[in-house]
């Protein structure tokens, strides 16, 4: 294989690529576009970080300024866990949208994340969402096969290629050539879209810098690769095809089944195998199993009372109002303690569900490089499914070591003989509530993430070596004439 | 003559394989469809069954306490999904359908969310509403944008026009031909989804069924004027593409992210923690003033007084309404962003028919944010009657089975659309025929 030939090849399918006015009109309409995104999705994260952060301290705030309480009314009071983004939601969004953005974190109750930005729009969020990684995944791809789609064909047309042939070069060159050609023409449109990527990391924020830098670079180097993957694919229908009208269906056909009908009919096919339970469902389940072990809020409950009078045995006294800390408050504590373990086993397995649900999917990664784009932006970008199930488990620690130090505040300093929960007779200093931590939310560390998705990356890798061969063993039987 | 194009259009390889992939995902779609509509029905099922098992507990655990009781109880309030949900999800997949509210301070439990993979969200349904709005556009572009230019490039074209007959004729009868079998594929899919779903014949079944042709009228229209500016085959494929990805794929993002960051509605978060503080708050407040406030909502109860030690029923029942009562202006505000967005998106959508059929198709099934929010203002008049029917069995101190529990079985909610048909349609109709009139008359030269 001679490099000049390739290298001429390139060049020539650079040339040829401006020589269209339509190009160029493509080209100025996506850089206003990316241009336009990128202002719009900065401007929009920092007013969800601005508006977090503004509930997050008011919330705070009247937690601290909070009178005297008996404990369990601020076990009631709780606290509002609301979700900041990952600061690459600006470029990627992923299921940002659809995911609660408030936690009512209080004793007892599990509650749900609520009020995501998809429930209060209307139908036209169904459409999808506007950012930099929509760009890159759904409209470039189309954009590259409409300038790619004639690049062999347009020369059998115009019996061009047999002109080629004949000064000496071989399919193997004109094919890789062209491809080459295609992606650097691509690069005008994603790299201008990369500088607004790269633009992120100079984002103030200041302990996240290094995992961003980190997850953006790794962003960089799995995008490149996916363009060079849908540029080979491109050349390779349209030296298969035999004439550009033909080559050009085939190309959106594919786009049509790869890009939209098997994402979604994956997703559904999965929540057709693997049904989760509804909310009434899994608050059955739990309550059930509850019930199996006993309530803390029955007076009679025999589990709760077999735990009483252990208790009572210990402490060498009969009734629970001589034992030297507050019984009503070790009881909410046994009885958190209980219920949170139950909550925690059926949430677990309902995360289990949803990754089955996600499984096919994540299955077909190996099947559709825009599946693996799709899943490996969204985790690099910090708004995948898993991101989320760690911001719900760290609510709910949260929530049950706060529940916690409550019942262990009343314990500790409500009489045993007090009776209710009102008044400004039982009750702790407010020092106590400033001393419980805030909630701080703790994005999934870079390593787990590239821990998750190595195989989403490592399939682009091979998808890119297959397509090469594809394109050699083609090349090799390719008949001319 | 007809027998021939005909015989003619299914020779093509394309139009079978076009014809093929719409009757698949169409089969899907409405499996799609019928597993949505069952898995709410299990829920539904479920619900009543619980709620039963439910009251007995709870009324056995605290029988002689009714204030202490009703702070457990949990009633049921259900949004009866209308089988024509089936057909277009809409938002109806990321409300939850089941309200579960105890007399508690309410705009706490309301916003509650239903269990769904936010995967399964973010990728949307393939509900036979995506079918008909996405991908028959598709199959009408790939059936119609060579049916001039291929007949004038591979030459046949001459040979029509010298033989004698209309060459404008036979353009319609070939473009008549691709409607006609379109037609009979979408009416098979209704067919389909009516005998799957259980859709009774209704009006508004009529309603979606008319949208849907007439939106596939509208392409139809669209391709029949691009063919008349009688480009190549690839400029026309290329610049129908292009209008089919502007409207259908790129529009849509744009407008909703358009208005979602026109009115971002912050006064969500504002609302749920004023309702907790408001509440909270009051138990460290002079307790008469909350007890006064609350007369002052309910003048019939004015007669219950409380004493100003202890705890009493009345007062603790006070704190929580206080709680709703006085987070009453945050909420209004967020729902008057939410009113503002949809005005904004019926605005926009009416110049644009994709999301003018989804939004039309979303109103009619009930599965749009407008019926969801009037859900949650059923909800809220259905928490308001069980408060005034216990509020003074609890103040009066009733005893627990002086009520008959057994009466209290979930409640359905069924609401009217207030869909205009003509007002929401007249757009897309004018627009298809202003396609149509510009496509004749600049062409009226080439024939005869």
């Amino acid at each position: 294989m001679k490099k000049q030939v390739v290298i001429l090849v390139t060049k020539q399918f650079f040339k040829k690529a401006f020589s269209n006015k339509g190009f160029l009109v493509l080209l100025a309409v996506f850089l206003v576009v990316l241009a336009y995104v990128t202002v719009d999705s900065w401007k929009a994260f920092e007013a969800h970080h601005h508006v977090v952060e503004h509930h997050q301290e008011s919330s705070r705030k009247s937690w601290e300024d909070s009178p005297d309480k008996h404990p369990h009314r601020m076990a009631h009071f709780g606290t509002f866990a609301f979700r900041l983004q990952h600061p690459l939601r600006i470029f990627d969004s992923g299921i940002e949208s659809y995911t609660g953005n408030s936690v009512f974190l209080e004793a007892h109750k599990q509650n749900t994340a609520n009020f995501s930005e998809a429930s209060l729009s209307t139908g036209l969020v169904r459409f999808g969402d506007l950012n930099i990684a929509m760009l890159l995944q759904l409209i470039l791809p189309l954009i590259i096969f409409f300038i790619g789609y004639s690049s062999v064909t347009s020369e059998k047309e115009n019996r061009t290629l047999k002109i080629i042939y004949i000064q000496g070069a071989n399919m193997k060159e004109v094919l890789l050539g062209k491809s080459l050609g295609l992606f650097l023409v691509s690069s005008l449109f994603f790299l201008p879209a990369f500088l607004s990527l790269w633009s992120i990391s100079f984002l103030e924020s200041t302990s996240l810098n290094d995992a961003i830098v980190l997850r953006i670079i790794l962003l960089t180097i799995t995008y490149i690769l996916f363009f060079l993957i849908l540029c080979c694919i491109t050349v390779i229908i349209s030296a298969k095809s035999k004439n550009s009208n033909k080559a050009l269906l085939s190309l959106l056909g594919i786009w049509l089944l790869f890009f939209i009908i098997i994402p979604k009919t994956a997703q559904v096919v999965g929540n057709y195998m693997y049904p989760n339970l509804s909310k009434i469902e899994f608050r059955a389940a739990i309550e059930e199993e509850i019930a199996k072990q006993g309530d803390s809020h029955n007076p009679n409950d025999p589990h709760f009372n077999a735990i009483r009078d252990s208790i009572l045995k210990a402490n060498n006294v009969t009734d629970v109002k001589d034992l030297p800390f507050n019984y009503s408050g070790f009881l909410m504590s046994k009885g958190e303690e209980q219920s949170g373990t139950i909550y925690s086993k059926q949430h677990k397995k309902l995360i289990e569900t949803y990754k089955k649900q996600n499984s096919i999917t994540n299955a077909l990664v190996f099947l559709n490089p825009y599946l693996a784009i799709k899943n490996t932006s969204m985790s690099l970008s910090g708004v995948d499914f898993d991101t989320y199930v760690s911001f719900l488990l760290q609510t709910e620690k949260y929530r049950y070591e706060q529940s916690q130090y409550m019942n262990n505040l009343q314990m500790k300093f409500i009489s045993n003989k007090a009776s209710g929960s009102e008044g400004k007779v039982h009750v702790v200093k407010k020092e106590h509530w400033k001393a419980l931590p805030k909630f701080t939310y703790q994005y999934i560390s870079v390593s787990e993430t590239i821990q998750n998705k190595l195989v989403a990356i490592l399939t682009l890798c091979i998808w890119l070596l297959v397509t090469l061969t594809v394109m050699v063993q083609f090349s090799n039987r390719f008949k001319i004439i | 003559m007809y027998a021939l194009v005909i015989k003619q259009f299914f020779r093509s390889k394309t139009v079978l394989l076009a014809f093929g992939i719409l009757l698949v995902l169409g089969v899907l779609s409405i499996s799609t469809g019928k597993q949505f509509l069952s898995q709410k029905q299990k829920a539904v099922v479920k619900t009543i069954e619980q709620q039963e098992k439910h009251l007995k507990t709870q009324v056995d655990l605290h029988q002689d306490d009714l204030g202490l009781l009703l702070y457990y109880l949990k009633f049921s309030y259900i949004n009866k999904i209308d089988p024509l949900a089936g057909v277009s999800i809409g938002q109806s997949d990321l409300n939850s359908h089941i309200q579960n509210v105890s007399i508690l301070n309410l705009e706490g439990q309301k916003y509650d969310t239903d269990l769904v993979n936010p995967m399964r969200l973010q990728v949307g349904n393939l509900d036979l509403s995506f079918l008909i709005i996405f991908l028959f556009p598709l199959v009408i572009i790939a059936l119609n944008f060579n049916i001039l230019s291929e007949e004038i490039e591979k030459g046949t074209w001459k040979m029509i026009t010298i033989q004698g007959n209309s060459s404008f004729q036979f353009l319609v009868i070939k473009l008549s031909i691709r409607i006609f079998f379109v037609s009979i594929v979408l009416a098979a899919l209704f067919l389909l989804a009516k005998i799957i779903l259980n859709i009774p014949f209704n009006l508004n079944f009529i309603y979606i069924i008319t949208i849907s042709y007439l939106y596939m009228l509208f392409w139809f229209a669209v391709c029949f004027f691009v063919i008349l500016l009688r480009k190549s085959s690839s400029t026309n494929a290329i610049v129908l593409l292009a209008s089919w990805l502007v409207l259908v794929v790129f529009l849509p993002v744009v407008v909703n992210n358009y208005i979602t960051n026109t009115y971002s509605i912050e006064e969500a978060f504002t609302m749920t923690i004023k309702q907790r503080d408001e509440y909270h708050k009051k138990w460290d407040t002079n307790k008469i003033e909350t007890v006064n406030k609350f007369y002052k909502h309910y003048p019939q109860f004015s007669k219950y007084k409380v004493k100003e030690d202890g705890f009493s029923w009345l007062w603790y029942y006070a704190m929580q309404q206080m709680g709703d009562d006085e987070s009453k202006q945050e909420r209004e505000a967020m729902y008057n962003k939410i009113k503002s967005r949809e005005k904004l998106s019926a605005k926009i959508a009416q110049f644009f028919p994709p999301l003018q059929v989804q939004l039309s198709m979303n109103t009619i099934a009930n599965t749009s944010l407008t019926h969801q929010v009037k859900f949650l203002n059923a909800t809220t008049k259905f928490h308001e009657d069980l408060r005034l029917q216990f509020y003074p069995k609890i103040f009066e101190n009733k005893k627990t089975n002086t009520i008959n529990w057994k009466e209290y079985t979930p409640e359905f909610f069924i609401a009217k659309n207030n869909f205009t048909f003509l007002n929401k349609l007249f757009p897309m109709v004018l627009i298809t025929l202003i396609l149509i009139v510009v496509g004749v008359f600049t062409n009226s030269k080439y024939f005869k």
